[in-house]
């Protein structure tokens, strides 16, 4: 966290980028006549991608940054877990990830006047808390990646709107091809969101119950490989004897 | 002069780009500005309806030529200082101004080829038609549209000689733009101050004029001028950055 505070792209992270795209969506979702539950997508919508983001590449970049610097071998030699290393750096990224609700909120309510009508507030939080534990997950599973293959980052990079598409981070999931449907359905973000939005409506299913319970499964399905993949990179770090994939 | 400007691009693209892998290029000029294209198009369809997908798919295509030309460019100066390489390439007998276009010479095919790309892959996921679209007209424009957002990232790239968060400001640019230049709405709907800042950008001219040639709204006389304009802008960023470019090398 306190290595973050002097990071300028940190910054850009959790304030500049969440207030860009909470702009664009309220431009392009908040014209006249527009429906409530369009509004909320705009307004949520910045602030829940840049929390994915922190949590999605923050903690891998991390693992890159320790590469670069030449100082990945003497993190996994320590006697603390590499994991636990992990955790940690992405337990810090998603408190940080949390800030980006700030300035999307303020520029929704004092740039636009837009406010979310009707929250129910138990499912709202429950719903909240279930998707950062989803990204925990996700984080903790995607980072290993980092320090076992150098090409992860820019595919995990490049795909980085692909899992705003297939999540449903702006607009719901029900509105793209089966196909994409399907993919999405695989990701444990995408039925926490779908719980979110629809605690901000009264409209349309609100199947709670199975969003959180696929949610849940799929992040220990999630945790259950990231237990592989650490226990993968340990093996090939003792029988190369490095980590800098140079 | 031109055999050592080609050789030169060549040598920039084999040794400079963080893409020149074919994981590299498939990660960060495919995936990233497809899918950047695909979600603002879908995010333009839930908000506007289907029919308005192609005016979404226009605009962010466009939007995607800045990525090349504005990102690529500063990129490209700011890697040398993160790599060390910078005092050795400013030592160098190398002429400078050759070094630094060819640069962004590379960035201006790439960002055609990106366009090319991603237009094509939305056209076929969304069933855009473009039958009644001037191709031509619309090849010409992603050409002068690719070079003025180039020139616009070596203006921003002579910063990266004096700063060491070149790449912040590249991504602070190139998310501007996405708001300032009509890209997903309407220029006349931002705040009169910045309909003024985004009327001075190159890009918000660019993609006026394109969506005027394709969806056939805009007059000959409208879009003699968006050229006119774009041309202006491809003579003075040249005569502005070079000289800005000489001075920062010199200090």
């Amino acid at each position: 966290m306190r290595l973050r505070v002097v990071s300028p792209f940190a910054v850009l992270a959790w304030l500049f980028f969440p207030a860009i795209f909470t702009v664009v969506g309220l431009y392009v979702l908040s014209g006249p006549g527009t429906a409530t539950p369009q509004l909320a997508y705009a307004i949520l919508g910045g602030g829940l991608l840049g929390y994915w983001d922190i949590a999605y590449l923050d903690g891998g970049m991390s693992i890159q940054n320790e590469r670069w610097s030449g100082t990945l071998e003497q993190i996994f030699a320590v006697p603390t877990p590499l994991w636990v290393i992990i955790l940690g750096k992405v337990c810090g990224s998603l408190l940080w990830g949390l800030l980006s609700f700030l300035p999307t909120i303020a520029i929704a309510y004092l740039g636009f006047h837009a406010l979310l009508p009707h929250v129910d507030a138990a499912r709202f939080t429950i719903s909240f808390a279930i998707l950062s534990l989803s990204f925990l997950a996700v984080a903790v599973m995607l980072t290993p990646l980092f320090t076992l293959w150098r090409w992860a980052l820019p595919m995990l990079n490049g795909f980085e709107m692909g899992f705003y598409i297939l999540c449903g981070f702006m607009f719901p999931v029900t509105l793209l091809p089966t196909w994409a449907q399907g993919a999405g359905a695989l990701l444990a973000p995408t039925w926490a969101i779908r719980a979110i939005y629809a605690s901000t409506t009264n409209q349309g299913p609100h199947d709670f119950g199975i969003w959180w319970g696929a949610t849940v499964g799929l992040t220990v399905i999630y945790v259950i490989g990231a237990l592989f993949l650490y226990r993968l990179i340990e093996r090939r770090a003792r029988i190369s004897g490095g980590l800098a994939l140079a | 002069m031109v055999a050592i400007f080609a050789r030169s691009t060549y040598l920039q693209y084999v040794a400079l780009f963080q893409w020149a892998t074919i994981r590299g290029y498939v990660g960060y000029k495919v995936l990233l500005p497809v899918t950047q294209i695909l979600f603002f198009v879908q995010l333009g369809v839930f908000g506007s309806g289907r029919s308005k997908a192609l005016y979404f798919a226009l605009g962010n295509a466009l939007q995607v030529t800045a990525q090349a030309g504005i990102y690529g460019v500063i990129a490209t100066v700011a890697n040398e200082r993160q790599h060390g390489t910078l005092p050795m390439l400013l030592a160098s007998p190398a002429n400078r101004l050759v070094t630094f276009l060819s640069r962004a010479a590379v960035n201006v095919i790439d960002g055609i080829v990106t366009v090319v790309v991603g237009l094509s892959i939305t056209v076929v996921v969304f069933g855009l038609d473009l039958r009644h679209a001037n191709l031509l007209l619309l090849a010409f424009c992603v050409v002068l549209i690719s070079m003025t957002t180039a020139g616009l990232g070596l203006l921003f790239g002579a910063l990266g000689l004096i700063t060491r968060d070149a790449i912040t400001i590249a991504n602070v640019v190139y998310y501007l733009l996405l708001v300032l230049c009509g890209i997903n709405f309407p220029i006349s709907r931002l705040p009169l101050l910045l309909q003024w800042v985004a009327w001075a950008t190159p890009l918000s001219h660019g993609v006026e004029l394109t969506r005027g040639l394709v969806l056939g709204t805009l007059a000959i006389p409208q879009a003699a001028l968006h050229i006119a304009v774009l041309l202006v802008y491809v003579v003075a960023g040249a005569a502005l950055t070079l000289p800005l470019l000489r001075r920062r090398l010199v200090k």
